[in-house]
């Protein structure tokens, strides 16, 4: 079964998620589909890292399904997870592990062959050949980036979920990020990221999903969005540069009040 | 434009078996077999028993204890007896495995997510515990030879092929009900530190209490309770199996109270464990 473009290698049907009295996720369905970059949009505390959670089976959902290439993440959650690729929001590895232990740990998890001239190679791309002796902790934050995602695509899945990837980035680091989001997507790959860059989400994504008290509350590509959101008299209100951006329109939606 | 070199090298080498590769077309495929759980734990063994070597100076500490007793026991080994001193390091060796390394490496992994970037992974849960408790295996392994070595090179205290190979077992046994008791620690306590403190407490108590109660200098109500703690059933059934045949009704109701102990404390552990700590 190959993912052909537009396909869809995720889909998120009534998904709940509660943790004791507080319902985190609520009745949340969206698609993913094979070549799209998918953004996860919402203020603090809106359901993004719930519902990436529950995709990633680290929370079992109320109620609802969750499919990854075809399969159910409750009936099938390794065959699920063998097809995705995950960047966590906090990614740590054993701290007493050099770079290439790392590598080879995740490579052996998921059956892929791994000689040294293929790790070197893995290393070289990721601009970090002469590190492989190096423990996780010493490499800079754009480092940790670039071999988290190194990681999570290791075994080439049809779906990679990134949380907040570019969180604490430089904007060389953010972009060549984006560029390799955007290569991941070119080869076929779903890419499901959460992000509170309004920035981060028009530039690559190409439809997003904006959440809210744990509903999806508006889900387009960015610009169907801000067109139809324009005219909006709350979105106009938050407007600052005479023009309506997606910020404005997810300020409009979600509201100035900070969320803790 | 970024080159895509990493996704052509593993094209190229075929380094993924769900890899199509027809014509000049490549196409990313979906996993329709899940990796083998046998490679899978070799890798986390793999990684699991570097970390322990890179950890080699605390396994060095985990040694020395209970060697440090045994030598300073010397001249009281034909008062106490040969079985009473190996049993009493030996036990003191697999508390400080359960209690000091195991429970404290869990505790600070989970703090660092290091379990949640594992179980995002196609290996089962349960592989991530079997790797951690293989290398703990070892290391009792480990202390329990050494308290040998020790024990017949400096005390000159031998025991019989059957002592010797019983005492592994019981080892096993002992050691199995202090990583129960590490994983309750670690499933009750979610903050790192304060697992840390938790078992250096129980740790310390479990040394003093034990070792002077058992030798009687804390009274004879609180050595008959020693005696059925956790740490007297251990000592108990490693001192009858090195001596297997002075293996009495008394050692096998240790034995049955430490397997006891080891369920009751791992049901607990496990059912109140979580991966993350939020």
């Amino acid at each position: 079964m190959n993912n052909k473009p537009g396909s869809s290698i995720l889909q998120v049907n009534g998904l709940n998620v509660s943790y004791g009295t507080f319902h985190a996720v609520r009745n949340v369905s969206f698609e993913v589909k094979a070549g799209e970059i998918f953004g996860l949009l919402g203020p603090n505390g809106a359901g993004k890292t719930s519902t990436l959670s529950a995709v990633e089976g680290l929370l079992k959902p109320q109620s609802g399904t969750i499919t990854v290439a075809g399969f159910d993440t409750a009936k099938k959650p390794l065959h699920a997870k063998a097809n995705m690729g995950v960047q966590l929001q906090a990614t740590s590895f054993q701290p007493e592990l050099t770079l290439a232990e790392i590598i080879k740990l995740y490579a052996g998890i998921y059956c892929v062959e791994l000689t040294r001239e293929k790790l070197q190679n893995i290393l070289q791309d990721i601009k970090l050949e002469g590190s492989s002796s190096k423990k996780f902790k010493e490499l800079s934050g754009g480092q940790q980036q670039r071999v988290s995602l190194v990681i999570a695509t290791i075994h080439d899945p049809v779906l990679v979920l990134m949380d907040e990837p570019t969180t604490g980035l430089d904007p060389q680091a953010r972009r060549q990020l984006w560029e390799r989001i955007e290569a991941m997507r070119e080869k076929g790959h779903g890419i499901l990221l959460t992000t509170h860059s309004m920035e981060e989400a028009e530039a690559v994504c190409d439809r997003i999903a904006i959440m809210d008290h744990g509903n999806v509350i508006a889900i387009d590509t960015p610009q169907v969005l801000i067109d139809t959101h324009r005219n909006d008299q709350n979105v106009i209100s938050v407007s600052r540069k005479g023009k309506i951006t997606l910020e404005d329109v997810f300020i409009g939606l979600t509201g100035r009040t900070v969320r803790t | 434009m970024y080159s895509l070199a990493l996704q052509d090298v593993l094209y190229e080498h075929k380094l993924h078996p769900t890899l199509s590769m027809s014509g000049e077309e490549k196409k990313i495929k979906m996993q329709t077999v899940i990796p083998k759980t046998s490679a899978a734990l070799t890798s986390l063994l793999r990684a699991d028993f570097t970390t322990q070597w890179r950890n080699r100076r605390s396994v060095v500490l985990l040694l020395l204890v209970p060697v440090i007793i045994l030598i300073s026991w010397k001249g009281l080994i034909a008062k106490m007896g040969g079985a009473f001193a190996l049993s009493t390091c030996i036990t003191i060796g697999l508390t400080a495995i359960g209690l000091m390394g195991y429970s404290n490496a869990i505790a600070r992994d989970r703090d660092k997510g290091v379990f949640q970037r594992l179980r995002v992974t196609p290996v089962p849960t349960w592989s991530i515990m079997v790797s951690r408790l293989i290398v703990q295996l070892v290391l009792i392994l480990l202390v329990t030879t050494f308290v040998f070595i020790v024990g017949s090179e400096y005390d000159e205290v031998t025991l019989s092929p059957a002592g010797y190979t019983l005492t592994f077992v019981t080892a096993f046994v002992g050691g199995a009900l202090y990583l129960g008791l590490g994983q309750m620690i670690v499933g009750l306590v979610k903050n790192a530190e304060t697992v840390n403190s938790t078992t250096r407490l129980v740790y310390f108590v479990f040394i003093m209490v034990g070792m002077f109660g058992d030798l009687g200098v804390l009274g004879e109500e609180l050595k008959k309770i020693i005696h059925w703690s956790p740490y007297g059933t251990v000592k108990a059934i490693l001192a009858g199996s090195m001596q297997p045949s002075n293996w009495s009704s008394q050692t096998s109701l240790a034995l049955l109270a430490t397997i006891a102990y080891a369920v009751a404390f791992s049901y607990l552990g496990i059912k109140k464990f979580r991966w993350n700590t939020q």
